[in-house]
C-alpha cells in the first residue's frame, strides 16, 4: 500500500491527481480514437466530473471545472461556453443525487448517470445542431454516450482505489 | 405530498446555491456565466472573440504538449507497423514511381499549357505561395474532424485558405488566429466541396461523412448512371471556396451510395501545406498601370517561359523523330524476317515431300523384296489355293508371308 507523508510534494501532488487528469484528457482527449474503431469514443470528462462531484471530493473545484469546459470548447472547436455548460450541468446532477440519497449504491449512481449524460448529451446537440447550424451525426452521440456510461463502473472501481489510498 | 415537494426544492437549492468550504462559486452562476458566454459567443462579440483567440493560442500550444506522450507512444506503434510492410510498401511504390515518371512529363506540359490557356481566359492570375505548415493538434473527435497548425494571420492565413497534403486537398481554413489556425478537414460532416467527375465532366457535391471518407450528396438524377466505380474527382472550382483542378480522391461505389476515399489520409497528417494567395497583374492591366519597369520584368518572364516552351516543343520534336527512326528500322526489321520466315517455310514442304515419297518408296522396295521370295506361294495355279498378282489380297499375302518369316 502507498502511505503518503502528509505534507510532502507527491501527497500534494496525489490529492491534485483528478484535476491534473481532467485538464490532461481535455487537452489531450484522451479517449481511444487514435485506434480508429469504427464508432468508438468514450467522454472521460464526465466519468470524472461525476464521479468526483458525487463524492463531493473537495479538491474537485467547481471553477476549475467550468474553466476544464472552455479548454474543451477550444480544443474540440466548439463554441466557447458549450462544454462548461455541459461539466457544470453534470456536477449540479451528481449534487442533487448527493444531497437526495441516504445510502448510495453504485448501479443506482450508474443508471443515474445515464440519465444524466442522456440529457446533456441531447441539450449539446440541440444547441448546437439549432443555434449554432453545426452538422453533427446523431448516432456518434448515441455511440459516444453507451460507450461513456460502460466505462463508469470500471473507472469507479479505479476512482473507488484511489480515494481509499488517500483516506488512509 | 408537500413534504416531498419541500424535500425536492431544498434538494435542488441546496445543489444549485449551496458552496462548499472550498468552492469559490456556485453551480448556479457557473451555469449563467456558461449560458452568457455561450450567447456571446453566437453573436461574434468582439471582445469573446478576441478571447478566444487568446486562449486558443495557449490551449493549443499546452495541448501539443500534453499529448506529446500519447503521441509518442501512437507514432512508435504505427513505425512498428510501418515496418512490417516495408517490403510490399517497396514494391507498390516501385511500381507507383514507375507510372508517375511517365505521367510527369505529360503532366507538366498540361500544366504550362493550362497557364496560358488561363492567362488568356482572366484578366489576372492567382500566384501562390505554398508554405510548410506544422499540424499541431490532432485529436480525431468523432464530432467535429477538424486539425490545428501552427501557422496564422501572421503568415497571411484567412479564413477559406486551401490546405494540402502534398498535391491532394485536405481542407480549409475556418478559423484564424495570431500563430495558429484550425482546418476543416473534407471528412467532417459540415464539409462541402463542389467536384468534377472524371471521366464525364459530371459535376457534384460531396460532403465528409464525419469518419474518413467522403460522400457524393447532390448530382442530377440523370448522371447517377454515368458515375462509374474508381473514377478520379477533382475540386471544380465553383463558388471560388477551392481551387479548380485540385485531385481529391477516387469513387468507391456501394450501391445506390457513392463514396470517396481521399488521396491523402487524414489520419496521418503531420506537415500540410498552406496555400497563400496573392493576386498579380496580368500583362495587358500591368501596361497600363505600371511603367515600363514592370513591363520589361513581365515580358523577361514571357521570354523564359517562350523559352521554357521552345525547349519542350525541341525536345518532343527530337523524340518523335527518334521515335520515327525506330519505327522505320523495326519495320525494316520485320520484313526481313517475313522473308526468312517464308523460304523457310518453303524449305520444309520439299523436305516434308521428299520424306514422304522416301516412306512410299521404302515400302514399294520391301514388298518388291519379299515378292520375289514369295510369290511362288501366293500365285493362283493349277495345283495351288491362291491370288491373282496385283490384287490387294496377293499383297496382302506377301506381306503375311514376310512377316511370318520376321517373326
Amino acid at each position: 500500500m502507498i502511505r503518503f507523508e502528509k505534507q510532502g510534494f507527491a501527497y500534494k501532488f496525489y490529492t491534485w491527481l483528478p484535476i491534473i487528469v481532467l485538464y490532461i484528457s481535455v487537452l489531450n482527449e484522451f479517449d481511444l480514437n487514435y485506434l480508429n474503431i469504427d464508432y468508438f469514443s468514450f467522454n472521460f470528462p464526465f466519468i470524472l466530473i461525476f464521479y468526483f462531484s458525487l463524492k463531493e471530493y473537495n479538491k474537485f473545484d467547481y471553477l476549475l471545472v467550468f474553466l476544464s469546459g472552455l479548454i474543451n470548447d477550444t480544443v474540440v472547436g466548439f463554441p466557447l461556453g458549450m462544454s462548461s455548460l455541459s461539466y457544470i450541468l453534470v456536477c449540479t446532477f451528481a449534487s442533487y443525487l448527493r444531497n437526495i440519497t441516504i445510502r448510495p449504491h453504485l448501479i443506482k449512481d450508474w443508471f443515474y448517470f445515464l440519465f444524466v449524460i442522456s440529457l446533456i448529451n441531447s441539450v449539446n446537440y440541440s444547441v448546437l445542431f439549432l443555434f449554432f447550424s453545426y452538422d453533427l451525426n446523431i448516432t456518434y452521440y448515441v455511440i459516444n454516450n453507451f460507450f461513456t456510461f460502460l466505462f463508469y463502473i470500471p473507472s469507479s472501481y479505479v476512482l473507488n482505489h484511489y480515494l481509499e489510498a488517500l483516506n488512509d | 405530498m408537500a413534504t416531498s415537494r419541500d424535500d425536492f426544492v431544498i434538494a435542488i437549492r441546496s445543489a444549485f446555491l449551496k458552496k462548499n468550504t472550498k468552492q469559490k462559486f456556485s453551480l448556479l452562476t457557473l451555469i449563467a456565466l456558461s449560458i452568457f458566454i455561450i450567447i456571446l459567443s453566437g453573436i461574434n462579440f468582439t471582445p469573446i472573440k478576441k478571447t478566444k483567440i487568446f486562449i486558443n493560442e495557449i490551449v493549443y500550444r499546452s495541448s501539443f504538449i500534453v499529448s506529446l506522450p500519447e503521441n509518442f507512444i501512437v507514432n512508435t506503434f504505427l513505425k512498428i507497423k510501418e515496418y512490417s510492410s516495408f517490403y510490399n510498401d517497396f514494391n507498390k511504390n516501385k511500381e507507383e514511381l514507375e507510372n508517375l515518371k511517365s505521367n510527369e512529363i505529360s503532366s507538366e506540359i498540361i500544366i504550362s499549357e493550362n497557364k496560358e490557356l488561363k492567362n488568356l481566359i482572366e484578366d489576372y492570375t492567382l500566384s501562390s505561395n505554398k508554405i510548410l505548415a506544422k499540424v499541431i493538434v490532432d485529436h480525431k473527435s468523432p464530432f467535429l474532424r477538424t486539425i490545428i497548425i501552427n501557422k496564422g494571420s501572421s503568415e497571411g492565413i484567412e479564413i477559406g485558405t486551401n490546405i494540402y497534403d502534398k498535391k491532394y486537398l485536405v481542407g480549409r481554413v475556418i478559423e484564424v488566429n495570431y500563430k495558429s489556425s484550425r482546418v476543416l478537414l473534407l471528412s467532417d460532416l459540415n464539409s462541402s466541396v463542389p467536384i468534377s467527375i472524371i471521366p464525364g465532366n459530371i459535376q457534384a457535391i460531396i460532403v465528409g461523412n464525419g469518419k474518413s471518407l467522403g460522400e457524393i450528396k447532390y448530382v442530377k438524377d440523370n448522371l447517377v448512371e454515368e458515375i462509374k466505380d474508381q473514377s478520379i474527382v477533382y475540386t471544380s472550382g465553383t463558388g471560388s471556396i477551392f481551387k479548380s483542378g485540385l485531385p481529391v480522391g477516387k469513387i468507391n461505389t456501394s450501391g445506390n451510395k457513392f463514396f470517396i476515399n481521399f488521396f491523402s489520409d487524414f489520419d496521418q497528417l503531420k506537415y500540410v501545406f498552406v496555400e497563400i494567395e496573392q493576386n498579380k497583374l496580368t500583362e495587358n492591366q500591368s501596361n497600363l498601370e505600371n511603367g515600363n519597369n514592370i513591363e520589361t520584368s513581365i515580358s523577361n518572364t514571357e521570354k523564359i517561359k517562350l523559352e521554357i516552351l521552345n525547349e519542350e516543343n525541341r525536345i518532343l520534336k527530337e523524340t518523335n523523330s527518334k521515335f520515327l527512326n525506330e519505327n522505320q528500322l523495326l519495320k525494316s526489321q520485320t520484313n526481313e524476317l517475313n522473308n526468312k520466315i517464308s523460304n523457310l517455310q518453303k524449305k520444309i514442304d520439299t523436305q516434308e515431300k521428299k520424306i514422304s515419297q522416301r516412306d512410299i518408296d521404302k515400302k514399294e522396295l520391301e514388298f518388291l523384296r519379299l515378292n520375289l521370295i514369295y510369290s511362288s506361294k501366293c500365285t493362283r495355279s493349277a495345283f495351288r489355293k491362291g491370288y491373282k498378282v496385283n490384287t490387294p489380297e496377293y499383297k496382302e499375302c506377301i506381306y503375311r508371308k514376310g512377316k511370318k518369316l520376321d517373326d
